[in-house]
């Protein structure tokens, strides 16, 4: 996400897989690069990533026709700066209705923003059900699957099922590293921790075995680095995509279009 | 192609003519069926505020309704769509008679069709029976306009059927709900709603609608024209 403008949708059709950790990472990594994202918690009970971001992040409650506006407008408006959105698993069927209803790709498109989706998996057989109706749903825009070490894996009679393969068998894949237990409570009790800021902390050379909170930065920082690398190899492999197929120009509705 | 002229009205006011109209004419237009567009709000105009091409005419004055039948045959554009001001529905089908226009309908000069849209009250049954007898033998499409209703008809089903079991020919076209808010920006904007859809000000320049509202209009509207294509009105005004 350095030199494409980004409006990256982290999605699952489940709660609990990670979705709003992924997007705290999503947003600390564009931070870093030095961009200032537009941030868009949809979980308008729990709030829970706008609690890690809240001067930069927006609310929205899916529902709402106004909401909506502010989210998708705002999505689809030519800017320099990525966007990142948290997506409820209870927003995800309106969420990607609005996207197709609206025409949202082609006109983010036409203003400079290349929509990512990151699609987390998990071993539920409607999971990967999901994930491919959403390829085939959306196949002109870029979808990334999103594999969450820390959940609980397929079963190997779930790995034989076509939906399994075609979600194994897609081109872009991010890999989330397991975090340690400890790691994670530590993260999700403290949502102002910048994980960038956990980066440009000096390593310290050796952590006691009773200092549980050094134990914890010191995997957090290392489950960083390795996420972090992962989505930069991403943002390369989609950086040389889009530079091997350029944007088209400035979207044309077509007053002849049918109903999709 | 025959003339054809196609009468979008009711008696009760409030039952949403001119919406209905603005999305036959969108309709139309996506068909590549141009129109001229007559605006019977006269002198008020309401059609002509987002479609500016139409003529208002008071359809109860001889001098308008020859500028209108007089040139059926000579207008390039063929097909004719007339709104009808409310209360007015009723008479200009007996003004029509009375200049035996229905007669050239009938020797088969031109093509004619109705759109009766009517509201939920009983009222708007009431209306039915009245139009009736003036609308036998005609393409007469009665128009359920949903757009402004959150529920529809108070009408008792088993009433509504024996109405319509009147009616032969009689089509029934269901009109859906649009979003209030998406409603109230085209009206601001004052522009069809395919313009809308693309984005597009009175002035054909770039617009500033939103995009989620914009969505809204494209999918109703979609909507809307496969209604009017499950019903066949350009192969029934076309035969």
């Amino acid at each position: 996400m350095q030199r494409i403008t980004c409006a990256a949708i982290v999605a699952s059709v489940h709660a609990r897989t990670g979705k709003t950790l992924l997007s705290r990472v999503l947003a600390d990594y564009v931070m870093l690069s030095g961009e200032n994202p537009m941030i868009f918690d949809t979980d308008a009970l729990e709030q829970t990533l706008s609690a890690s971001f809240p001067t930069e992040s927006l609310v929205v409650d899916i529902d709402q026709v106004r909401d909506q506006m502010r989210l998708f407008d705002n999505l689809a408006a030519a800017s320099d700066d990525s966007r990142v959105v948290d997506l409820s698993h209870l927003a995800f069927r309106k969420f990607f209705n609005l996207m197709r209803d609206t025409d949202f790709i082609p006109e983010a498109r036409s203003a400079g923003i290349e929509p990512v989706i990151f699609y987390i998996t998990n071993h539920d057989r409607r999971s990967l059900e999901e994930g491919c109706l959403l390829l085939d749903r959306f196949a002109d825009c870029t979808v990334v699957v999103v594999d969450n070490g820390y959940l609980r894996q397929p079963t190997s009679i779930t790995r034989q099922t076509s939906d399994y393969r075609t979600l194994r068998a897609h081109d872009l894949r991010l890999g989330m590293p397991a975090l340690d237990a400890v790691a994670a409570t530590v993260i999700e009790e403290d949502p102002l921790l910048s994980l960038a800021e956990v980066l440009r902390q000096p390593m310290r050379p050796s952590v006691d075995d009773g200092d549980l909170v050094g134990q914890a930065r010191a995997a957090i920082r290392s489950w960083v680095i390795r996420l972090f690398r992962e989505v930069h190899r991403l943002n390369e492999l989609m950086d040389a995509r889009l530079a091997a197929e350029p944007i088209p120009p400035p979207w044309t509705p077509s007053p002849s279009r049918s109903n999709a | 192609m025959k003339p054809v002229v196609l009468l979008i009205g009711a008696d009760k006011g409030g039952v949403g003519k001119t919406t209905v109209t603005r999305t036959v004419l969108d309709y139309l237009a996506s068909k590549n069926m141009p129109t001229r567009a007559f605006d019977a709000e006269h002198p008020r105009g309401t059609l002509k505020r987002f479609h500016p091409g139409s003529t208002v005419i008071d359809i109860t004055d001889v001098a308008d309704q020859m500028r209108m039948l007089d040139t059926l045959h000579s207008s390039d554009v063929k097909v004719s769509v007339i709104d009808i001001r409310a209360g007015l529905l009723s008479g200009t089908l007996q003004a029509l008679t009375d200049v035996g226009f229905f007669d050239m309908v009938k020797g088969g000069e031109f093509n004619f069709g109705l759109l009766h849209v009517v509201g939920p009250s009983v009222a708007s049954l009431d209306e039915i029976s009245e139009v009736l007898p003036l609308a036998e033998d005609k393409h007469y499409f009665v128009v359920k306009n949903f757009i402004n209703e959150t529920s529809f008809f108070e009408w008792n089903p088993d009433v509504y059927k024996s109405y319509f079991k009147m009616l032969k020919n009689a089509v029934e076209v269901n009109v859906p709900k649009l979003n209030e808010m998406a409603y109230e920006q085209v009206e601001l904007a004052g522009v069809p709603f395919q313009t809308f859809v693309d984005n597009r000000n009175p002035q054909g320049m770039p617009g500033n609608y939103s995009l989620v509202l914009r969505g809204y209009v494209r999918t109703w509207l979609n909507q809307i024209k496969a209604e009017y294509d499950r019903v066949g009105l350009v192969d029934r005004l076309s035969t």
